[in-house]
């Protein structure tokens, strides 16, 4: 297959789960609204309504494809490590206690802060995967319950030692304007965090594609019994897929309370962003160079649902439905024309595997 | 420390056992049942939700039972969508079971918003009902035991002691009959039974539709019994555990349901304990489920392998 | 008398364009042995597949007992009584005997099954039809013999009327073929009919009373077993005088290589599947083992090439024992790997050709510096091989799922000879690869052999074994119970009684082919 075709396939393929997620928000807004007309309306042109909510709109965007990217580096290992949002807590709760400490009136706080939420993240990436390699310990499981883990203990941690007694013990003060990411267009969340994404996209994308590491993680993820045989040690590769996948995690955890959009760390900051992650990598396909794309394609329904909430009779967690309903669309093989032509092909060569005499 | 032993040691806190167990015991045995026939169910979750809500607001206006039955058909309509996007789709098993979550999220907070009238948090204004409890206070007649037992076995859900006969019915069912055979053959070696002309998919269908239906009620029990009323993102997490569970209990009813009450034990002691210990954080307590499930897996999942 | 089962004007063409039947008759007689015999992707085995409904023809007939009838799935053929036994046996591990024989049509009682009735029934059918077995004995301890009985009984027990054998003796050693074909008269002579798919023609001449042969697609011809002889047959099954040769190694020093001694190894149960090994292997001589499948051979290669741990003994390599060495130190040391399933160990399908070979090598400076993938050089080499083995492919960049059995399992033997090996352990090279290709990989061993390998060969195919190997052992329950040099006195069914375990060498004839 040649890169062209491999770029017109994608672009299709991402066309039509947008196409997908419209109609089925139509449908529920047709259902929901008492006045659907302009429910629909606020969804789709609500976040170019301003400065601020297209600012909302990029900065979400960005956060998505970190997200996004934190769960392809899993699954092309063929991992089923759901533990981003525990992650994000863990990152966001050191870049927090960072921010407010002393180094957070220097911009040195910046990258330090980045660099202890990546290896929080990571430390919560590499249990399950320990847990995996050594003790064959289920990965879903373990990176769920690390999840609600992490939730209690940023809590805990933020209340005890973060919060500000005037925020009711749920939220710290702001952070020093030092330790907070430089907005790139005043007034908006367009912010460093744009940067620090498109570069880990980019860091992601040569790591799989250029480095042997990350030929070894994709053999690994298309069958792991050729990997060993291969002579590819593939428990270190799932292992370090998933400390890397937890880096990301927990840059993204930094880049939601050092962001514009808080400044500060808030309970629940998270706001259950990280899972929707695992839409965009499937749309992507895990593809890294994709999923930018449609990072932005997704965060900008994600936008309009929420000024939807806002402003009409629909809440934003709609959203919730349209998205589960584009992944069970995108990860069946229906989906797009000429699929079932390849699933004979597929058919015809699964069939070959018996010895043909 | 005594104090706590005392607290495990209690009727009352057996009594708490049985009543934490429930929920995560039905999920788990559905969890079973799917997994069994090849399907691993990360979707008790969001099923448990889902069946929660409707339990809730069906019990709002019909009888309790009606609620329940409501509960238990939705989860097993979740199953048959599951299965219709897993084996005629194709679709790789675990994303559809996260894409039920992620709609159960955000599905039944806009069904609870419409269903209250702009209420996102809870159903407190839906007059839902509760499933009643079964008196079984004539035990007080033993003598000497009598009183404890009731104090363990009286005043539990209708429910609860529908998850206990379902162990012993799913456990006959998988060793004893025809149908058993053909699941544990599904599980074992698909290309054997459809040699042997079952239809893998048909058993894997029927696995995940029950699995679906069994945690639709759990989620009635959690919504009518265990509370009453439907909270957003009330199941907190017991779908997971209940899928460790699935995984701990090595493919077999009674396994499962001994680790189900393990999970349930400590959920039931997580509830406890800011009484007795006042001085730990409510937040470490929390963990204290979730912990567990991930030590008993890195635990039981190593002896396996050097077993 | 009207023929029992017609085939008429079947062809199959597969989606990815394969034509596999073209135009195909076939007429079986009632209670008789009818033998297909044909080549490997002669196309036999899709015909029997549309007989038995798992493949369905693009065009054609089925007719049985003059009625035409639609085979939409396995189901409708057992409906007919049409059963078949495969190559791969489809029985559940842990169940009884009994219970995957009655799986799926159990008697009841009420709720419960039957297992008493179960037991009863299965038991009066194996006396019946001369296929002894312990009918409440788990299936994964019988031995294969016994396994394929089982088979037959499943089919039996469904009432088959006519029985599709689908190369059983592949798995099977001389003698147990034996009792293969006495259960096989029983069941002609109680008005069953058997269809019988082999390539080893004096087996089919032995017990066939029809022969019909294939060739490429083909049915090329119909012999009567009274006029059928093995060079006629061959003639027909191959279209020219061929038999594949392939010289043996050139007398004169072979300096030991590899050293096995002690070797124990596990199987997936915990049993021992190899006891106690020992063997030298030298450069330049291929070694090959006979052995009927699961008695340890499959274990030995998985271990030797670092897939399967090592419970005691030591495998050394020029001198170094590579038994606790992961498989990059290995390959490093020389070893390469040809395994027995290309798909599931040897290749990753979703990866491209280029990535395929390059995934062994990726700690050499060719290919990979400072961690970073050389792609000019790596696409250069994998065409390279490409031509060489003239592999059928559009390119590197293809998915290697996409490829065929043969082209497949060249570029796995392209990728494992690349690397001049010094120990080659090869297992079942030419499983389900058409005669051109098998050639091709024969000719390529034996020039690895030739460059200095030491090669240690696996194959279910005794020919196979026969024709490539110097020096032979046979394994028996994880333990070789003879060696010889391949001469020309070595014949079938010497192998076969030492492989079934009714004969032990004596040891020092043994030691001396060892060393």
């Amino acid at each position: 297959m040649t890169n062209g075709k491999i770029f017109f396939d994608e672009t299709r393929r991402i066309l039509f789960a947008a196409v997908i997620a419209l109609l089925v928000a139509l449908v529920i807004i047709l259902i929901a609204s008492k006045n659907p007309l302009e429910t629909f309306q606020t969804f789709i042109a609500g976040p170019l309504s301003s400065k601020r909510t297209v600012g909302n709109w990029i900065d979400d965007s960005a956060k998505l494809a970190l997200a996004g990217l934190a769960f392809s580096l899993v699954f092309q290992a063929r991992q089923f490590a759901l533990g981003v949002q525990g992650q994000v807590y863990a990152g966001g709760t050191v870049a927090a206690a960072i921010a407010l400490s002393p180094l957070g009136l220097s911009w040195v706080s910046i990258p330090v802060a980045a660099i202890a939420a990546m290896m929080a993240g990571a430390f919560l990436g590499f249990i399950p995967g320990y847990a995996k390699a050594k003790l064959n310990a289920n990965e879903i499981v373990s990176s769920l319950m690390l999840n609600y883990i992490a939730y209690d203990i940023a809590n805990l941690f933020l209340r005890l030692y973060l919060a500000s007694p005037k925020s009711g013990l749920t939220a710290s003060e702001a952070f020093p304007a030092s330790a907070v990411y430089p907005a790139f267009i005043a007034r908006t969340r367009i912010d460093l965090g744009v940067v620090l994404a498109l570069g880990a996209v980019a860091i992601v994308w040569f790591l799989l594609y250029r480095t042997a590491w990350g030929l070894r993680l994709r053999l690994t993820g298309h069958n792991a019994r050729f990997a060993a045989y291969s002579g590819i040690r593939s428990n270190f590769i799932m292992v370090s897929a998933m400390t890397a996948s937890g880096a990301i995690g927990g840059l993204l955890g930094a880049l939601f309370v050092q962001g514009q959009g808080f400044a500060k760390i808030v309970v629940g900051f998270e706001g259950g962003l990280s899972f929707e992650g695992i839409l965009i990598a499937i749309v992507a396909r895990n593809r890294p160079l994709a999923i930018p794309f449609v990072a932005l394609g997704y965060g900008y329904l994600r936008q309009g649902a929420a000024l939807m909430g806002y402003r009409t009779d629909v809440p934003a967690e709609v959203i919730g439905i349209v998205q589960g309903i584009v992944i069970l669309l995108v990860a069946s093989s229906f989906t797009l024309p000429g699929r079932a032509f390849l699933n004979r092909i597929m058919g015809g060569s699964s069939a070959a595997r018996a010895p043909s005499t | 420390m005594n104090e706590i032993f005392d607290t495990i040691l209690s009727a009352a806190f057996v009594a708490a056992v049985i009543r934490t167990t429930t929920p995560v015991l039905f999920a788990s045995l559905g969890g079973l049942l799917s997994d069994l026939v090849g399907s691993l169910n990360v979707a008790l979750e969001g099923m448990m939700l889902i069946g929660a809500l409707t339990a809730v607001i069906v019990s709002a206006y019909a009888p309790w039972y009606v609620g329940v039955l409501a509960g238990l058909a939705v989860g097993g309509l979740l199953g048959a969508l599951m299965a219709l996007f897993h084996l005629r789709f194709k679709a790789d098993v675990i994303l559809v079971g996260f894409a039920v979550n992620i709609i159960a999220a955000g599905g039944t907070v806009t069904a609870l918003n419409y269903a209250t009238g702009g209420d996102k948090g809870t159903s407190i204004n839906l007059p839902s009902k509760a499933v009643p409890s079964l008196d079984l206070s004539f035990l007080d007649a033993i003598p000497g035991i009598g009183p404890v037992l009731t104090q363990m076995f009286s005043g539990h859900s209708y429910l609860t002691w529908l998850a206990v006969f379902l162990v012993f019915a799913i456990w006959y069912f998988l060793y004893r009959t025809p149908e058993g055979l053909r699941f544990r053959a599904v599980g074992e070696y698909p290309a054997a039974a459809e040699a042997a002309g079952i239809s893998p998919n048909r058993l894997r269908t029927y696995g995940l539709v029950a699995s679906g239906a069994l945690a639709g009620l759990g989620g009635a029990q959690l919504a009518m019994f265990n509370f009453v009323g439907f909270t957003r993102d009330m199941t907190a997490g017991r779908g997971f555990i209940a899928l460790g569970a699935v995984l701990l209990g090595r493919r077999h009813p009674v396994g499962t349901a001994i680790a189900a009450v393990l999970f349930g034990a400590f959920e039931a002691l997580s509830i406890a304990l800011p009484g007795i210990l006042p001085r730990v954080p409510g937040e470490v307590i929390h963990t204290i489920p979730f912990v567990v499930t991930v030590l008993a897996l890195m635990l039981s999942s190593k002896r396996r392998v050097t077993a | 008398m009207k023929p029992f089962l017609e085939a008429i004007g079947i062809d199959k063409t597969y989606p990815g364009g394969v034509h596999a039947n073209k135009n195909v008759d076939l007429t079986v007689a009632h209670s008789e042995v009818h033998a297909v015999v044909g080549e490997n992707g002669a196309g036999k085995s899709t015909l029997m597949k549309i007989l038995f409904g798992v493949e369905q023809p693009n065009a054609g007939e089925i007719r049985l007992d003059g009625t035409p009838i639609t085979l939409h799935s396995p189901r409708a053929a057992i409906a007919h009584g049409i059963g078949m036994v495969f190559q791969h046996f489809s029985l559940v591990p842990s169940f009884t005997v009994a219970e995957n024989v009655v799986l799926g049509v159990e008697p009841r009682n009420g709720l419960k099954m039957d297992r008493k009735r179960a037991a009863e029934t299965v038991q009066a059918l194996a006396d019946r039809f001369r296929l002894p077995v312990d009918v409440e004995a788990p299936v994964e301890r019988l031995p294969v013999g016994q396994q394929q009985r089982v088979e037959i009984l499943k089919a039996l027990y469904r009432d088959a009327k006519l029985l599709i054998l689908d190369e059983p003796t592949a798995v099977l050693a001389p003698q147990e073929v034996e009792e293969l074909f006495s259960a096989i008269r029983s069941l002609t002579a109680q008005g069953r009919t058997v269809l019988f798919i082999a390539h080893k023609l004096p087996e089919v001449i032995e017990i066939s009373n029809t022969i019909s042969v294939m060739r490429a697609g083909q049915m090329v011809g119909r012999v009567d077993k009274k006029d059928a002889t093995e060079a006629g047959l061959a003639r027909m099954m191959v279209g020219r005088d061929v038999a594949l040769k392939v010289t043996r190694a050139k007398p004169g020093d072979h300096p030991h290589l590899c050293r096995i001694s002690g070797l124990t190894i596990k199987n997936d149960r915990g049993l021992d599947a190899i006891s106690g090994m020992d063997i030298v292997l030298r450069a330049g001589e291929i070694v090959g083992i006979a052995a009927v499948e699961g008695n340890g051979q499959s274990e030995l290669f998985e271990a030797i090439g670092g897939l399967r741990p090592v419970e005691a003994g030591s495998v050394e390599l020029n001198g170094v024992d590579i038994v606790a060495v992961p498989v990059d130190q290995r390959r490093d040391a020389g070893l390469a790997h040809i395994p027995e399933d290309r798909i599931a160990t040897g290749s990753a399908g979703g990866a491209s050709v280029a990535e395929n070979i390059v995934a062994t090598e990726l700690e050499n400076e060719r290919f990979v510096r400072h961690g970073l993938l050389d792609l000019g050089a790596i696409r250069k080499h994998a065409v390279e091989l490409i031509e060489r083995f003239s592999v059928r492919v559009s390119g590197p960049d293809a998915a290697i799922g996409t490829l065929s059995g043969g082209n497949m399992q060249k570029v796995v033997v392209a990728r494992e000879l690349s690397s001049d090996p010094k120990l080659l352990l090869v297992s079942h090279p030419t499983r389900g690869v058409d005669l051109g290709a098998t050639e091709f990989i024969w000719q390529r061993i034996a020039l690895a052999r030739d460059a200095g390998s030491a090669v240690f060969l696996t194959s279910a195919d005794l020919s196979e074994l026969l024709s490539l190997s110097d020096r032979m052992i046979v394994l028996y329950r994880g333990r070789i119970v003879a060696a010889f040099s391949n001469t020309t006195e070595l014949t079938p069914e010497m192998l076969g009684s030492y492989m079934l375990g009714f004969a032990e060498q004596p040891v020092h004839e043994r030691q001396a082919a060892l060393a």
